[in-house]
């Protein structure tokens, strides 16, 4: 092994610092991003439902049933829009998208209830966005539930049934009770923040990486360079340890934001998220520089980019659960640093797990880290040579 | 060779016969507190190729997006054809230094477009488009995509497309730069041929060959005009001969010479050639003498003492140096001697070949290039210099032959080598987004130029660039010559033995250049060997030894004098009443690149015995009412040597011209 940090190297990295100080785009990228995606997708991106337009069809008008549509309507969930008199009429309304749920309140209603007998109301959901109607279907549950269990004390008894799912009759009745541990207040935004950590970090250091790789061969200096005495690994390091440094600043600065923004637990180690978020970097360097050496313009090079950055951060577990793929996909994630990026930042930040239960995750990035960059760093210098 | 005593004065149409094209009065253009144009009297005949030349930054092309109404003169009037310059735009071609060619449209669809955006009817497009590429001999080309095209030839169809909406004045903003010589003299010959049918045409280079085929010249600094004429009048105002020494050791004659020489004393301007000094002095008989006595006692052998006309280059430097403008940068802070390697090869290759493919870009091409050396590769674009070099330098592998490199033959590539190379490529040596001084110190840094000598190192590349004082500017926004300083200061800092310089000089101007090849010529006196291409023969003359590339084959070799003596048939210079009508007569008899109009003068190549050629050529004019008034035998530029190989390497069919 050459001695790395000689006159040459020293050189190089200082002409690379100096560039990047003049390019605003490369500040901006690192600080911009960051922001915006981690506020984007922990405030916005969050799988709460509210404020759905609820229209209503009330053909009982008893004290009963106006009590069943306030506790529907006060919730943060359903906001009542308007009384319809016929169900086409509230099917019209749905179909245009004046209504997103319906809620048809029978003429009985009262009156089942009154004698001990199960009511029964309809609600209509739009289930073109299936998420959304999903998480619906359960607010309107639970507050149908609670509003029975409020009843059960006096002996009556409603029941929620829905037309959109065929009703499977059970016998018996199991109730999940379930206690929800590490996130105890079910925060969504510790979920997606702690994902977009790790796609931050493959998308910026990727982007960054390959705009940079890229440039000197378009500006027509890499001859210039390569007629120069530095080696090739030097020309690569010297253009990698640079963008590794600044990155690193923006993972910190990310991780500044999730704590002080986002309130996110920091029940572990520290250095163990950041040194997976480290490696995580290396890996969004080495696709970077990687894309970079099949294209010949910052263009391309971004356009390459599209190809290669969705898909892995769609695939990744960062933002959607994993178990939300289909079987058959779940192990490519296996592939992907991203995913786990995503299992060690969370596992350690919100359960406190250390190097013990994580090591294969950092295994994983390692290797990937390695071949990565050692993948780029030869094709490049084979470009070069 | 003599020169008739009743030489015609060059006939330039006046302003009373034809009427101003373009005038200008007191014309003055401030940037911020920068004047760019300072006072502007021009009086542009129709008709007339107008020639403007001038140092970088002298104003030139703010002068033109002024003429051409794109820019607005802070004061002072412009009137095209009586009309202010913003209305007269219908009227007005204009092309900027760097061409607004659609690559991915061809030929015809380029034309067509611009035609359509200045709304000419689609019928006219056509048929103009049609004649025009026809008479600049392109209309073989009209379905190939312009990104396709060789420099030259892009170079035309944007003249094409200037000329489709028939303006009445042609505004060229340095039209040929990077453009190899055979398509510069296609260029020209296309717009003399154009200003014989009326158009005018104005147009500013930094090549003074270029301005001796303009009717009238202006050499314009800083912002202002300082002398106008035909290039005749403007060498003859330098009331001064040009003596041609050549002599065994240049540089020491060079030396000797040199300290005496000045304004008024007896040589006025010494200037070194690759095998020659040119001599600048008002008494030639008496310099001569004085010469031959002055190089007696150290015992240099005088081969050749001619007198000569000045070069429009001398007017223009002196001109300049009167204004005090002379770069005289100090002498390079050189440590080592590369004197002990004189003699050795430094640069050597045998039977080297380049395959791409089925195509061959270089074929067997035998290069030997010695220590102490500077050797002119040349060649037309696509001839495979710059594959030549590249391989050379170890940036490219060959397909087949040796190379040796600073004594190395197997690893070029290996970085005790390259710390012994210097290397400046065609446009991009320096990083644009880095100030003059972060460049420079990168370029000492990764040369491992020792910290006691960078800062001599650095003032010197910056007081070589004319930049002291402005290193903390960023490079991007420096002008194309003067960023060509800065590169070839940053290129020999590590003090190579061997440089490589491609084109070092696009874009600079005389004075700059005089300076480059100052240096040039110092670093071959210390030994180092030097490989230089370019596209300007008349620079070309500055290298000791000429390669001719035509092809991928390097035809012919040898220093300057032998090449052009070498040269077969003889130039005869005519001066005729109608000079494009001769030049179309001729040209149909003889060979295109036999015949070419220099402003109104007629240059015409023959292979007879010259007076044969004067009587042949008077005579078959004569049958068709033109009369030539004048006429003489001219040496060869090398210019003219060089197209005639080209040429002949096509008749032999080893070009496929560019089908």
């Amino acid at each position: 092994m050459k001695r790395l940090f000689n006159h040459r190297f020293l050189a190089l990295i200082q002409k690379e610092f100096a560039q990047i100080r003049r390019d605003r785009r490369i500040a901006m990228s690192l600080i911009l991003p960051p922001v915006l995606q981690l506020m984007l997708f922990g405030f916005v991106l969050n799988s709460k439902v509210q404020n759905l337009r609820l229209g209503v069809i009330d053909e009982s008008r008893t004290p009963e049933s106006r009590e069943l549509i306030a506790r529907l309507s006060e919730s943060e969930s359903f906001r009542l829009t308007s009384y319809y008199l016929s169900p086409d009429a509230l099917t019209d309304a749905i179909t245009h998208g004046k209504a997103q749920a319906g809620l048809i309140v029978p003429y009985d209603y009262a009156r089942n209830l009154q004698r001990g007998r199960q009511a029964n109301v309809q609600f209509l959901l739009n289930a073109m966005d299936a998420n959304t109607a999903t998480i619906a279907r359960t607010y309107a549950q639970s507050v149908i539930a609670s509003y029975s269990a409020n009843l059960q004390s006096s002996g009556l008894h409603a029941e929620f049934s829905q037309i959109a799912v065929p009703d499977v009759g059970r016998r018996g009745r199991v109730d999940l009770q379930p206690s929800f541990l590490y996130n105890p207040g079910l925060v969504a935004s510790w979920f997606s923040v702690t994902g977009v950590l790790g796609l931050l970090c493959i998308l910026n250091g990727s982007l960054v990486a390959s705009a940079t790789m890229v440039k000197e061969r378009e500006a027509g200096t890499l001859e210039q360079l390569l007629m120069s005495p530095a080696d090739t690994s030097e020309i690569v390091l010297a253009k990698i340890v640079p963008l590794f440094l600044l990155l690193c600043m923006m993972a910190l600065f990310a991780i500044g934001i999730m704590r002080v923004v986002f309130h996110v637990p920091f029940h572990g180690s520290f250095m163990l998220v950041f040194a997976g978020a480290a490696l995580c970097l290396l890996s969004g360097i080495g696709i970077g520089t990687f894309i970079a050496t099949f294209t010949q313009s910052a263009e391309q090079a971004q356009l390459t980019s599209f190809f290669v950055n969705p898909p892995m951060s769609s695939l990744s577990g960062a933002l959607t659960p994993m178990e939300a793929m289909p079987h058959w996909m779940q192990p490519l994630a296996k592939f992907n640093p991203i995913y786990h990026f995503g299992v060690i930042c969370r596992a350690s930040m919100l359960k406190g797990s250390g190097i013990e239960t994580l090591w294969p995750n950092f295994l994983a990035l390692l290797v990937f880290t390695v071949i990565l960059v050692s993948l780029s760093v030869w094709r490049f210098r084979k470009q070069l040579g | 060779m003599s020169v008739p005593a009743t030489y015609p004065a060059d006939p330039v149409p006046s302003p009373e016969a034809t009427g101003s094209a373009i005038r200008t009065s007191r014309l003055l253009k401030r940037y911020g507190a920068i004047e760019a144009v300072r006072g502007l009297d021009l009086d542009i005949v129709r008709g007339e190729i107008f020639g403007l030349i001038g140092p970088d930054g002298a104003g030139k092309t703010s002068t033109f997006q002024i003429l051409a109404g794109v820019m607005e003169a802070t004061s002072g009037t412009v009137e095209v054809f009586g009309k202010p310059a913003r209305e007269a735009r219908s009227q007005t071609g204009y092309l900027t230094q760097t061409f607004s060619l659609y690559p991915d449209l061809s030929v015809a669809e380029n034309i067509r477009y611009i035609g359509d955006l200045r709304r000419v009817a689609p019928a006219e497009i056509a048929e103009r488009g049609l004649r025009y590429l026809k008479m600049f001999d392109m209309d073989r080309f009209a379905d190939r995509l312009a990104g396709r095209l060789s420099g030259g030839m892009k170079q035309k169809l944007a003249l094409v497309c200037a000329l489709v909406p028939e303006p009445k004045v042609l505004l060229l903003d340095e039209p040929t730069t990077g453009v190899d010589p055979v398509s510069r003299r296609e260029f020209w010959d296309a717009l003399a041929h154009l200003a014989a049918d009326g158009l005018t045409i104005m147009v500013a280079t930094p090549y003074l060959d270029e301005a001796e085929r303009c009717h009238r010249v202006a050499l314009m600094h800083l912002g202002e005009i300082h002398q106008t004429g035909t290039p005749a009048e403007l060498r003859a105002g330098l009331h001064a001969k040009r003596l041609e020494l050549r002599t065994t050791e240049l540089a020491k004659a060079e030396q000797l010479l040199t300290q005496d020489a000045g304004d008024g004393r007896e040589i006025l301007d010494v200037q070194r050639f690759g095998d020659r000094l040119d001599l600048l002095t008002v008494d030639p008989e008496n310099t001569t003498k004085y010469v031959e006595e002055k190089l007696k006692s150290p015992q240099l052998q005088i081969s050749e003492i001619q007198t000569r006309e000045p070069t429009l280059e001398n007017t223009f430097v002196a001109t300049l140096r009167s204004l005090g403008q002379e770069i005289r940068p100090e002498p390079f802070p050189g440590r080592y001697d590369h004197t002990d390697l004189r003699g050795q090869i430094a640069i050597g290759a045998t039977q080297l070949t380049k395959r791409f493919g089925a195509f061959e870009a270089v074929k067997h091409v035998n290069i030997q290039i010695r220590y102490g050396e500077v050797y002119g590769l040349l060649g037309a674009n696509g001839a495979g210099k710059t594959t030549t070099i590249k391989m050379l330098c170890g940036l490219l592998a060959p397909t087949t032959g040796e190379i040796q490199l600073a004594g190395e033959t197997g690893s070029l590539r290996s970085q005790s080598v390259r710390q012994h190379i210097g290397y400046m490529s065609q446009k991009f040596s320096l990083y644009d987004d880095l100030s003059i001084e972060e460049n420079l110190n990168f370029f000492a840094g990764v040369y491992g130029v020792p910290e006691s000598e960078r800062e001599r190192k650095r003032n010197w590349a910056l007081s070589f660039s004319g930049l002291e004082g402005k290193e903390k500017q960023l490079t991007g926004s420096l002008p194309g010559g003067w960023k060509q300083r800065v590169a070839l200061g940053a290129a020999i800092m590590h003090e190579p033995s061997i440089l490589f310089l491609d084109e070092p000089t696009s874009g600079v101007d005389p004075l700059a250049r005089r300076a480059f090849w100052n240096i040039i010529n110092r670093l071959a006196d210390l030994g180092t060997a030097i490989l230089v291409t370019t596209h300007y023969l008349e620079e070309a003359e500055q290298c000791n030894r000429l390669g001719f590339m035509v092809a991928g084959e390097l035809v012919t070799e040898g220093t300057p004098s032998e090449i052009k003596n070498r040269q077969e048939g003889h130039l005869i210079e005519f001066v005729v009443d109608q000079p494009q009508g001769a030049a179309d007569l001729l040209k149909q008899t003889l060979e295109r690149w036999r015949v070419s109009l220099f402003g109104d003068r007629l240059h015409v190549v023959t292979d007879e015995s010259a007076q044969a050629g004067i009587q042949s050529t008077t005579t078959q004019l004569a049958k068709h009412g033109i009369q030539v008034l004048g006429a003489r035998e001219e040496r060869f530029s090398l210019e003219d040597v060089f197209i005639g190989v080209v040429e002949k390497a096509r008749q032999q069919g080893k070009v496929a011209s560019e089908d």
